[in-house]
């Protein structure tokens, strides 16, 4: 595409949230400000070089958009995709109230719908809604001063033990077993939520590794937890990291038992 | 311990760097896009499947809203795709909070404009577990075979008892237990395995 | 107010009897548990066929379709409970479980303002046969019901007898008749087609018609205005809207599970999403019978509210543009901007949230962030003073808004107008107060004004906003200052099967509702949502009449509406035979400067 230099825009809105459209208003506010890359909001699509989509197309607005496409001049004629639902119909991709051409449409590996379905798109920019900052960079994508950067990737997934053409399978090396792994990080969803708890159960790894190599490790856990809080002065994870030291020892502790009485058990019927 | 900063700490020190830089020259308006921006480390981006960690077990399809994750079935040759596709991911992160093994990962990436929806693409093909005993695939892969062996907790099971009967089809499991059942303390076969099975 | 969640007296001691939901519990006991509800049942004493309690403060009363509009009618005028209105109503059909439709009225009962203790919802729920869903209209009488109405004949095919203007409305020109989305023998991706059929009102002799939009560039959202003109002067505006209608109801109830509708819910609006996904959650909340742990009550309510802030900052830059004041739109959302950099960090997104899940919150507020909150609300709280200093003492503003649009006390109540509008008119509602929002969010416990006021025009809503925004602020102190350590999420198991519960917030525009019957499967059977334009709306033409043309887009900003949330499955009908005189320069003026309202 040949560099363009002031674009000017029509908005149109096909049944969108107003996520999008907030958002698209808030590139023209003063921190992001939009017309300094020379673009412009127009009234008219036949004085728009580009048409900006907002929403999953609806029924009833897909003949207007039909027509705000022709009635633009032919060239540059550029569609810019924005939001999620705009890309490919979003979350409400194959309800009855959407265009939709066939039930089964949209569980393609491109995930067809939207408004795609009536007008060729140029540019998507996804998300929900997405930021000023990524409606400006499909914006200065278009104007030729930002690159692509995303692509598409397609890995082989290799059974285990396996190597060759695609991707070797590998469960990382943890000084707890995987079981417990799975447990203390779903219980910490409850305590400091899924975004935080990662960071924490690394961290507590770390600690729990170097109480391994100690004698005793309850004790030496239980210090060591005491001396992180002295650098970590968050109270919540400070919360969390004593829950997960509880936690692990229960754990530890019923499977024990429960091993230990099995492996009677077994010795029992055994002889 | 080598880090001298906390996990809250470097959360803590992060800003928008460009409304500093901005402050002197032009009071308000981000000079973005002709400098490179980061988005905050709490941002919520498009999430990345990591192929060397994804067992296809599937949680992540039955937790997406709008289907931005679908499993594709193709029993014939053996193999099943989960594929993600981000023009219609909602960025719920519901996928992040699921996964049992931490194959979904949270990403800051913002700029993901795009000219073709190819590019949004991310599709990990993974190959199924195969039945000796009666021929077919199975609808799990292999992966998530390791990866339950892995769970178990070694305290309690004896992992050889399971080891012979994971790669099998519920069909020949129930063979299998019942001929090792037979032959090791000589129970009869119970008459349900043999209604069901239907094949005596 | 008292302390505990649930604290009511029952003389049975089954445990079922506890939570309100066992059938046998006497009927005495469910009566007297609040006010007026005896006397009702005594009123109507022939028609009840079953009165239990649905949980807290929510009573259900199965009664004969004929006495439908006597029954509402009788709540609604209540001389005691002076602010009691019908919120809205839901159709269902119940086909699958009990053979028939059934139809029922919501109505938000106001026993004493601010007293969430003793106030209550009453949803009276009238059956009907599965060959004739025919009910007789309530709207005949009160304009509360005149939208829902419709709404339910396009939908799911009931019929209201006796509705003044009884026209479809809400599906597309092209979708056949015959075909009801919300039935359940339709599936949530039938779309059928027929050759499109529009039924616009034939224009008044001697005009011209104007079409306007449906894509406007000032019109954020898609609508369809039909200007009848007389040269310049415009006689008559036909108007459709229903572009935004995606079905939402549907797909949640067809396609998702439990926990998925919830980030369907919140897709509702991008403006008032969490409010919507909040709303949701507690109705599933109250149907599963958790109490969710304190520390998410106060995370939720800490996002309510600076989602109002942000929302109050944004409608008072729109309606600084729209009264010539552009210096004002820049300013305020230059002041917004800073929220939605905190609540990128807090949440992870400008806007739709995902911080819900039901049971609690998703992300936890570590102690760095709520020094970033507290940062900001000072920002806000210094930038908005100078902000309103100016704009208060600019006479652009003031004489513009000033005596403006006044919506009178009684229309208000008669179209059950909510939100800031209706508290701009004199009304003293105010959802997070009058109802029981205990169980999912932390209102009870700080402390907060809810102002009043009584003039009714467009500086007393910009002024209940302001004052609103604020309050927001101050909450956001107490919050963070009274924040309670714990968990911030509760599993949930399994849900119960067909058991209905009401979940609602007080958005910036007022109260929304969201009314969840549970299904099979995890599953929902039906999802009603109300959102508060949905109420405001059909009161612009009664704001409008009299009024200079000038002052029309203001007016109608005023009441900050927002399509997308209203035309989920409603379209917006300003029947504007009343709008009297409408220049097209000036209707274009309404429509650039509605930019970014909607």
């Amino acid at each position: 595409m040949a560099r363009l230099k002031s674009v000017w825009v029509y908005h149109v809105d096909a049944g969108s949230c107003n996520g999008c459209d907030i958002e698209v208003l808030d590139v023209i506010s003063p921190y992001y400000d939009l017309e300094r890359l020379g673009i412009k909001v127009v009234p008219n699509p036949r004085h728009a070089d580009a048409l900006l989509i907002t929403g999953p197309l609806t029924r009833q607005t897909r003949i207007g958009i039909r027509k705000a496409y022709e009635a633009m001049p032919p060239k540059p004629r550029i569609v810019v995709a924005i939001g999620t639902c705009a890309s490919s119909g979003g979350i409400f991709y194959n309800s009855y109230a959407l265009y939709n051409t066939s039930p089964e449409r949209g569980r393609d590996r491109l995930r067809s719908g939207g408004p795609e379905m009536v007008v060729p798109i140029d540019m998507y920019i996804p998300g929900c809604p997405p930021s000023p900052e990524e409606i400006l960079y499909g914006i200065a994508q278009l104007l030729g001063i930002k690159e692509k950067k995303m692509h598409g990737e397609y890995w082989k997934a290799l059974p285990p033990g396996e190597e060759g053409d695609g991707v070797s399978f590998t469960i990382p090396e943890r000084p707890l077993s995987l079981r417990l792994w799975i447990t203390l990080r779903d219980e910490l969803r409850r305590v400091v939520g899924y975004y935080d708890r990662d960071a924490v159960l690394d961290d507590f790894m770390k600690l729990l590794e170097q109480a391994q190599k100690d004698e005793n490790p309850r004790e030496r856990l239980h210090d060591l937890v005491t001396g992180y809080f002295l650098k970590e002065k968050d109270s919540r994870v400070k919360v969390a990291m004593r829950f997960l030291e509880e936690t692990y020892w229960s754990l530890v502790d019923e499977y024990g038992e429960w091993g230990e009485s099995l492996r009677k058990i077994g010795k029992s019927a055994r002889t | 311990m080598a880090e001298s900063v906390s996990y809250t700490e470097k959360l803590k020190a992060w800003n928008r760097k460009e409304v500093e830089k901005i402050g002197e020259k032009a009071p308000v308006t981000t000079p973005y896009p002709f400098i490179d921006i980061e988005k905050p480390p709490e941002y919520r981006g498009i999430p990345h499947i990591n192929p060397e960690k994804c067992v296809g077990c599937g949680a992540c399809v039955n937790a997406c809203p709008p289907d931005a994750l679908i499993m594709e079935w193709d029993k014939e040759h053996g193999v099943k795709r989960l594929t993600y596709n981000a023009a219609r991911c909602i960025r719920c992160a519901r996928c992040i909070e699921v996964c049992p093994t931490g194959a979904m990962e949270p990403t800051t990436r913002f700029e993901i404009a795009t000219n073709s929806k190819e590019d949004l693409v991310e599709v990990v093909e993974h190959r199924l577990a195969y039945c000796e005993e009666c021929g077919e695939y199975l609808d799990f892969t292999e992966r998530q075979i390791e990866y339950v062996k892995n769970i178990l907790p070694k305290e309690i099971f004896d992992m050889y008892a399971l080891e012979d009967r994971m790669k099998l089809t519920q069909d020949a499991k129930m063979r299998v237990t019942v001929e090792k059942l037979r032959e090791l303390e000589g129970v009869e076969y119970p008459a349900y395995l043999l209604a069901k099975r239907g094949d005596e | 107010m008292s302390k505990s969640a649930f604290e009511v007296e029952v003389e049975c001691e089954c445990e079922a009897c506890e939570k309100g939901k066992c059938d046998s519990a006497d009927l005495v006991d469910v009566l007297s548990e609040r006010e007026g509800l005896k006397e009702f049942y005594e009123e109507f004493k022939d028609s009840i066929h079953e009165c239990r309690r649905l949980t807290y403060g929510q009573y259900l009363f199965v009664i004969d379709r004929d006495v439908l509009p006597e029954a509402t009618l009788w709540w609604h005028n209540h001389p005691r409970f002076k602010e009691t209105h019908m919120s809205t109503a839901v159709g269902t059909d119940e086909r699958a479980i009990a053979g028939k439709f059934s139809y029922m009225p919501l109505i938000n009962v106001q026993v004493e303002a601010e007293n969430m203790d003793r106030n209550f919802w009453v949803l009276l729920k009238a059956y009907m046969p599965a060959d004739d869903p025919s009910f007789p209209s309530v709207a005949a009488k009160l304009p509360a019901a005149l939208w829902i109405e419709r709404e339910v004949k396009d939908l799911l095919g009931f019929r209201p007898i006796g509705h003044p203007d009884p026209r479809r409305l809400i599906l597309p020109e092209d979708w056949p008749e015959g075909v009801y989305p919300l039935r359940k023998d339709m599936d949530y991706r039938h779309s059928p087609m027929r050759e499109p059929e529009t039924e616009f009102r034939e224009p008044p002799e001697g005009t011209t018609t104007v079409p306007m939009g449906p894509f406007h560039m000032g019109i954020e959202e898609p609508a369809h205005f039909r200007l009848f003109v007389k040269g310049e002067e415009i006689v008559d505006v036909d108007y459709r809207g229903f572009y935004s209608h995606r079905g939402i109801e549907k797909v949640g109830e067809g396609r998702l599970t439990y926990n998925q509708v919830l980030f369907l819910a919140e897709r509702i609006c991008g403006i008032c999403g969490y409010q919507h996904s909040v709303s949701y959650a507690m109705a599933v909340e109250r149907l599963a019978d958790v109490d969710i742990p304190d520390r998410a009550r106060y995370i939720r309510t800490l996002m309510l509210e600076l989602e109002r802030i942000h929302n109050h900052l944004l409608w008072v830059g729109i309606a600084a543009h729209m009264v010539g004041f552009d210096t004002g739109f820049m300013h305020a959302w230059r002041i917004r901007e800073p929220v939605m950099w905190l609540v990128e960090r807090l949440t992870g997104n400008r806007k739709q949230y995902g911080m819900n899940i039901v049971g609690g919150v998703r992300r936890d507020i570590l102690d760095y962030r709520k020094e970033e909150i507290l940062k900001v609300v000072k920002e806000i709280r210094e930038g908005t003073k100078k902000f309103l200093d100016i704009a208060l003492n600019t006479n652009t503003f003031i004489k513009r808004a000033e005596g403006v649009g006044i919506l009178p006390y009684k229309i208000a109540k008669a179209y059950s107008v909510l939100g800031p509008t209706a508290r701009a008119s004199g009304r003293r509602i105010d959802a997070r107060l009058d109802q029981a929002t205990k169980t999912a969010m932390a209102y009870n416990e700080v402390d907060f004004k809810v102002p009043v006021y009584k003039e009714g025009d467009v500086l007393a809503r910009v002024l209940v906003r302001m004052d609103e925004l604020f309050e927001s602020l101050w909450i956001v102190e107490q919050l963070i200052d009274q924040m309670p350590g714990g968990d911030i999420m509760v599993p949930i198991g399994k849900l119960p099967e067909y058991a209905e519960a009401l979940g609602f917030t007080e958005a910036h525009r007022g109260e929304v509702l969201h009314y969840v019957m549970t299904g099979e499967k995890n599953k929902v059977y039906r999802w009603k949502v109300r959102a508060p334009t949905y109420n405001n709306l059909p009161a612009i033409p009664d704001m409008l009449r009299g009024y200079n043309v000038a002052d029309a887009p203001l007016i109608i900003a005023s009441i900050d509406p927002c399509y997308s949330c209203t035309e989920r499955v409603q379209f917006v009908d300003v029947r504007t035979g009343r709008v009297r005189v409408l220049t097209e320069a000036e209707f274009n003026e309404l429509s650039i400067k509605n930019r970014g309202v909607f």
